[in-house]
C-alpha cells in the first residue's frame, strides 16, 4: 500500500538529491532533502538550527505486523535487541565504546509497523555514526548463546510491563478484535512465545535476511547537517547493503460482525479498568477518513470535550479516560481506555460514552468547535518541534506509514478540510456495535463471609 | 567530538540572566529572541516537606487546587476550554521541596495565556467539587498506580520511605491516604496563603518573549502576599546499620530490587562531580554504558536494565535523561535492578552488590575515567535540548546556589582528575550499610533464602562467556549478610495515620 502513496518521481532520483522546499502552505517548516541509493535505501535530511547536534535515525518499516508465523509474536522487538549485539568489526563492547566516546543518546524501539534506531549526538561525528550504523545493518552477527541470553532480557522487559494492568487489557482487546491479522498480538508478544524465543535462533537469522533490507529502510538525519555531505557519506557507507526485501504476507482481517467482550480478574485490589476497541480504517493522507478519527478523539476525549468533563470533572466517575486512533498501515482500532472510581459505575460510564457517540452520529458538530480543534492540532504540532530528536520522530512516523515525508503536510491539509459532515459520517461508520470489542479488569470482590451461626 | 559544547555557547549568546529585579520575587530569565515559543515556570517553596503532620498530601493537593482547578471567576472546565485552542496547559508538580507550575506557549498566544496564568496562580477558586476530584486523584495514585500498577515506582517510593523514616522526606510527595482524608478545604486555603508568597517564588521565563514581558509578570505576581514562608530545617536522615531488607508483598510474577543509602552530597557540593563520573561508570540511567547494565543485562540477560544514582531521579521508568525541577537539599545513592524472574533474584541482588563492591575495591582506571568523563561532557548537553529543560535546569541551579548545571558539569569535569574520582568513591560509595526493598509475591521465601545465604548459581539458558562463568563463581556465593527484615503488605503502604 505504501508504494502507491510514494511519489513516483522519487524512483527516478538516484544520484541527484531532491529538495522539497517548505512552502508557506506547509505546516512542516523545514526543508526536506531526499535521495535514493541504487539499492533502494532512502536518505532524508532535514537541516535544523541545532549547533553541533544531529539526530540520526534508521527506520525499518517492519514491526510486529510482520510476525505472521504462529508462535513468533514479539520477534520484531526481540530482533531490535539483537541489533545491539555487535559485528565482527564492532563487537557489542566496541560499539558501546564508540557511542560512549561521543556522548550520544542512543536507543531503539519497536511497534506494530516499525522498528526504529536512533542516535542523537555530535554532528562532527556524522561519519563515525554512518560507519557504525551501516556496519550493524549490513554485517550483524551473533552466536546462538548470545541470542539465547538476550531472550532473557526480553522476558525481563515483559516482566517490568506486566505489573501494569494496561498490558493485559491491551493484549486481550487486540486478541479478540483481530482473528487473523497480526495486529491481534501486541508488539511485546505473548508470554509463551517470549519464553520460547531462545529456541528460534535460525528464525532470527531469516527475520534479518527478509526484512532488514535497504528497500524497506530509510535513513533520516535532522539537525546540524549538510544534505550533500549526508548523501555522500550515505553513498559510501550504505551502498554495499544488498537489496532483497521479502514483504510478509499479512492476512487480511475479515469484517467483524458481532460485538466482543471479555473480563480479566486482577490479583490484588485495584481501581477497575476498561478498554474498548472499535475497528477503524488504515492511515491515509489522501482522504479525510483516518485524520477525522483524530478530530473525533479530540471531540470526545480531550480535556475540553463535554464527555471528558462529565466523566472526570463533574460526575467524577473516572479519574482517567482517553480515546484515540494511532496511525497504522492496515485497518486498526480506535481505542478507549478508562480507570473507574468503582465497579458499580461501569454501566453509567458506558452509557455516557454511548450517548456522546450517539450525539456525534446524530448531529453535525458545531463549526466553531471544529475550528477550535483544528487550532489545537496546529499549535500542538508547532510546539512539538523543539529539538532535532522531536522533529525526527515526527517525520519518522510519516515515513513509516507512507514512505513519504510530505505526508506530514498532507495530513495537516486534510485536517483543515474536515467538515462537520465528515465527522458525522465517520462516527457512524466507526462506532457500530458490531465493530466493538470491550474488556474490563477488576479485582474480584471476595465472597461474602458466611453469617455467624449459632 | 566536543561540538556539543556549542549548545552551551548558544545559551551564553542567548543571554542567560539571573539578576534579581527590584521585586522581592527571584527571577531567572533565558531570552531566545528567535524562538517562537515561550516557557514560563513558577517554583514555589511549597513541597511535601511542608505538609503538617497528619495532613500528608496538603502541598500536592494545594498545588492541584491551583493548577488543575477553577479560578474565582471561572469553572475549571471553562479554563480548560480557553487553553485548549492554544494547545496550552498549565502543569503542576509537587516534589519533596518545591511545587512547580509550568507552561509553554506559542508566542502568538502569549498575552491570552499569561492572563489565564495570572488568574490561576493569583485567584484560585477553591471549589468543593475540584477539591473532591483532586483529592481522589492523589489517593488513586497511591492506591492504584503505586500499589497495583507499577512495581518499579512502588519499590522506589518504598526505598525513600525507609531511607528517610521519621524525616520530612519520608512520605510520598502525593501524601498518604489518611493524610489526604484529614485535609479540608480550609487547610488548602491556609496552605496557599502561607506558602504561595512572593519570597517563596522563583519565577522563570525563557524563549521569544517581548520586551517588558518579565516586568508585566512581576507586576502581576507582586499581588501575592509579600514575605516568605519559613524554610523547613532538615534533620539528618536516620543512620543505617548493616544491610536491611524491606519486602513488599503483593501479587506479582517478578522481583523488583532497589537498594541505597542517604548521600550527604548534592549539586552544590564539589564532590558531586567526581561522584557523577563514578556513578555514570557504575550505572548511567537507561544506557548501556554502566557496569551494572553491561554485567547484569548484557552478559547475563538477567533483566531489562540495571542502573545507579547519586540523586533522586524523577519517574525513572518513563524518562531517559534527568528531569529538571525536582531539586532536593538531601539526596541518596541508589541502585535499581529492574524486575527479574524469582529464581534469579538472589543472584541478581548479589551481582549488583558485587558491582558496587568492585567499584569500591578497584576504583576507576585512567582509561575508564577519561572515557566516562568525555562521555558525560557531551551527553549532559543533550539533557537540555529544549527551552523548558534549559529553563528548568537553570532554576534548579538557583535552588542549589550553584551555576547553570550543564555548564558546571562542563567546567568541573574538565578540571577533574582520576584521583579525585577515586577519592570520592572511597569517601561516599559503600555497600555495608544500606536499605534494600524487594517487591515480591513471596516475602517468606525471599527472607528464607537471604537468611540462609547459600550459593545461588545463575540458571542460564545458554552457557555464558568463560570469563563471565569464572566471575559467577564469586558472585553466586557472595555473602549478602542481611541484618534485618521487615515485610510489608502492599495494601498497608501509603496508608498513613496511626
Amino acid at each position: 500500500m505504501s508504494s502507491l502513496l510514494r511519489p513516483t518521481l522519487l524512483g527516478c532520483v538516484l544520484a541527484a538529491g531532491l529538495i522539497a522546499p517548505a512552502s508557506a502552505a506547509d505546516i512542516f517548516p523545514y526543508q526536506v532533502h531526499e535521495k535514493e541509493l541504487e539499492n533502494g535505501f532512502r536518505v532524508v535530511t532535514v537541516p535544523y538550527d541545532s549547533p553541533g547536534t544531529i539526530s540520526f535515525v534508521v527506520i525499518v518499516r517492519t514491526g510486529s505486523r510482520a510476525e505472521v508465523e504462529p508462535g513468533h509474536s514479539g520477534f520484531a522487538h526481540f530482533f531490535e535487541h539483537m541489533m545491539f549485539r555487535g559485528t565482527e568489526k564492532y563487537s557489542q563492547d566496541a560499539y558501546n565504546k564508540v557511542i560512549k566516546r561521543m556522548g550520544a543518546d542512543t536507543n531503539g524501539f519497536t511497534s506494530d509497523d516499525r522498528t526504529v534506531y536512533y542516535i542523537t549526538g555530535p554532528s562532527a561525528e556524522l561519519e563515525t555514526i554512518m560507519d557504525i550504523e551501516s556496519d550493524r545493518f549490513i554485517n550483524l552477527t551473533y552466536e546462538e548463546d548470545a541470542f539465547r541470553r538476550e531472550a532473557l532480557a526480553v522476558l525481563g522487559e515483559y516482566n517490568k510491563n506486566i505489573s501494569n494492568p494496561f498490558l493485559p487489557l491491551y493484549e486481550r482487546v487486540r486478541e479478540l478484535a483481530f482473528t487473523r491479522h497480526t495486529y491481534g498480538h501486541t508488539t511485546m508478544g505473548y508470554l509463551d512465545d517470549i519464553k520460547a524465543m531462545p529456541d528460534y535462533y535460525d528464525y532470527s537469522l531469516s527475520f534479518f535476511d527478509r526484512y532488514y533490507r535497504p528497500e524497506n529502510s530509510i535513513l533520516l538525519v535532522v539537525g546540524d547537517a549538510d544534505p550533500e555531505r549526508v548523501n555522500e557519506l550515505a553513498e559510501r557507507y550504505w551502498s554495499g547493503w544488498e537489496s532483497g526485501y521479502q514483504p510478509a504476507e499479512i492476512p487480511a482481517e475479515p469484517e467483524q460482525t458481532e460485538a466482543r467482550s471479555s473480563h480479566i480478574d486482577w490479583g490484588g485490589p485495584i481501581a477497575p479498568h476498561m478498554m474498548v476497541g472499535y475497528r477503524a480504517p488504515a492511515f491515509s493522507d489522501s482522504t479525510a477518513q483516518s485524520v477525522t478519527l483524530d478530530i473525533i478523539s479530540q471531540l470526545l476525549f480531550s480535556e475540553s470535550a463535554p464527555l471528558y468533563k462529565k466523566l472526570v470533572v463533574d460526575e467524577q466517575w473516572v479519574d482517567q479516560i482517553s480515546g484515540s486512533y494511532t496511525d497504522h498501515r492496515d485497518p486498526y482500532l480506535f481505542m478507549i481506555f478508562g480507570r473507574l472510581k468503582s465497579g458499580d459505575l461501569q454501566e453509567k460510564v458506558d452509557t455516557a460514552i454511548q450517548e456522546a457517540i450517539a450525539d456525534l452520529q446524530a448531529n453535525p458538530v458545531d463549526k466553531e468547535r471544529l475550528e477550535r480543534i483544528k487550532s489545537y492540532l496546529r499549535y500542538s504540532f508547532a510546539m512539538g518541534l523543539d529539538s532535532p530528536q522531536s522533529i525526527a520522530m515526527t517525520l519518522m512516523n510519516f515515513l513509516v506509514l507512507t514512505g513519504d515525508p510530505q505526508s506530514v503536510n498532507r495530513v495537516y491539509e486534510q485536517y483543515q478540510k474536515v467538515t462537520p459532515e465528515d465527522v458525522q459520517r465517520t462516527a457512524r461508520e466507526l462506532f457500530k456495535e458490531t465493530n466493538r470489542t470491550s474488556v474490563t479488569l477488576s479485582f474480584p470482590e471476595p465472597a461474602a463471609e458466611p453469617a455467624a451461626g449459632g | 567530538m566536543r561540538n556539543l559544547i556549542a549548545l552551551t555557547v548558544l545559551l551564553a549568546l542567548a543571554g542567560i540572566s539571573c539578576t534579581p529585579t527590584e521585586s522581592s520575587i527571584d527571577t531567572v530569565t533565558l531570552p531566545s529572541p528567535d524562538s517562537p515559543l515561550v516557557a514560563i515556570r513558577l517554583m514555589f517553596d511549597a513541597g511535601s516537606v511542608h505538609d503538617p503532620a497528619g495532613k500528608e498530601g496538603l502541598a500536592a493537593l494545594t498545588a492541584l487546587m491551583v493548577g488543575e482547578a477553577g479560578t474565582a471567576q471561572r469553572e475549571y472546565s471553562d479554563l480548560v476550554d480557553l487553553l485548549y485552542p492554544m494547545a496550552a496547559a498549565i502543569d503542576v508538580n509537587t516534589d519533596r521541596e518545591v511545587t512547580v507550575i509550568s507552561g509553554e506557549i506559542h508566542r502568538e498566544k502569549l498575552d491570552e495565556y499569561t492572563e489565564l496564568l495570572h488568574e490561576v496562580v493569583l485567584e484560585p477558586g477553591f471549589r468543593e467539587s475540584d477539591f473532591t476530584r483532586n483529592k481522589e486523584q492523589l489517593k488513586t495514585y497511591l492506591t492504584t498506580t503505586l500499589r497495583a500498577s507499577n512495581d518499579e515506582l512502588l519499590g522506589l517510593e518504598c526505598l525513600q520511605q525507609v531511607l528517610f523514616a521519621g524525616h520530612p522526606y519520608e512520605h510520598a510527595s502525593e501524601g498518604t491516604v489518611a493524610g489526604l482524608d484529614a485535609i479540608n478545604l480550609d487547610d488548602v486555603r491556609d496552605f496557599y496563603r502561607q506558602r504561595f508568597t512572593q519570597e517563596s517564588l522563583m519565577l522563570g521565563v525563557a524563549g521569544g518573549y517581548p520586551d517588558g514581558f518579565l516586568d508585566s509578570l512581576l507586576e502581576a505576581f507582586s499581588s501575592l502576599p509579600p514575605g516568605g514562608a519559613e524554610t523547613v530545617e532538615l534533620p539528618e536522615p536516620p543512620a543505617i546499620e548493616g544491610r536491611n531488607f524491606t519486602l513488599v508483598e503483593k501479587p506479582t510474577g517478578s522481583v523488583g530490587i532497589h537498594f541505597g543509602y542517604p548521600l550527604p552530597v548534592n549539586r552544590a557540593d564539589p564532590d558531586y562531580f567526581p561522584l557523577m563520573v563514578a556513578n555514570s561508570f557504575l550505572g548511567e540511567h537507561r544506557t548501556f554504558h554502566g557496569r551494572l547494565m553491561q554485567q547484569l543485562r548484557g552478559k547475563r540477560g538477567l533483566n531489562y536494565g540495571d542502573y545507579s544514582y547519586i540523586e533522586h531521579y524523577y519517574l525513572p521508568p518513563f524518562t531517559n535523561t534527568p528531569t529538571p525541577n525536582v531539586p532536593r537539599r538531601q539526596q541518596y545513592f541508589s541502585v535499581w535492578v529492574r524486575p527479574v524472574v524469582p529464581n534469579t533474584a538472589h543472584f541478581a541482588l548479589r551481582n549488583a552488590i558485587y558491582e558496587v563492591e568492585r567499584l569500591i575495591e578497584l576504583g576507576m582506571s585512567q582509561e575508564e575515567f577519561e572515557l566516562t568523563r568525555d562521555y558525560l561532557l557531551n551527553y549532559s548537553k543533550l539533557w537540555a535540548q529544549t527551552l523548558p529543560d534549559r529553563l528548568g535546569f537553570l532554576m534548579d541551579s538557583r535552588f542549589y546556589g550553584s551555576g547553570y548545571f550543564i555548564d558546571e558539569i562542563d567546567e568541573e569535569l574538565k578540571g577533574l582528575t582520576l584521583d579525585r574520582v577515586n577519592a570520592a568513591i572511597e569517601s561516599y560509595i559503600q555497600a555495608d550499610d544500606f536499605q534494600a526493598v524487594l517487591v515480591t509475591d513471596d516475602a517468606a521465601a525471599v527472607e528464607a533464602y537471604l537468611k540462609d545465604d547459600q550459593p545461588s548459581p545463575m540458571p542460564y539458558n545458554a552457557p555464558p562467556e568463560p570469563e563471565v562463568a569464572e566471575e559467577d563463581k564469586k558472585i553466586e556465593g557472595l555473602p549478602v549478610g542481611a541484618d534485618g527484615f521487615t515485610t510489608v503488605a502492599v495494601d498497608s503502604m501509603f496508608q498513613g495515620g496511626s
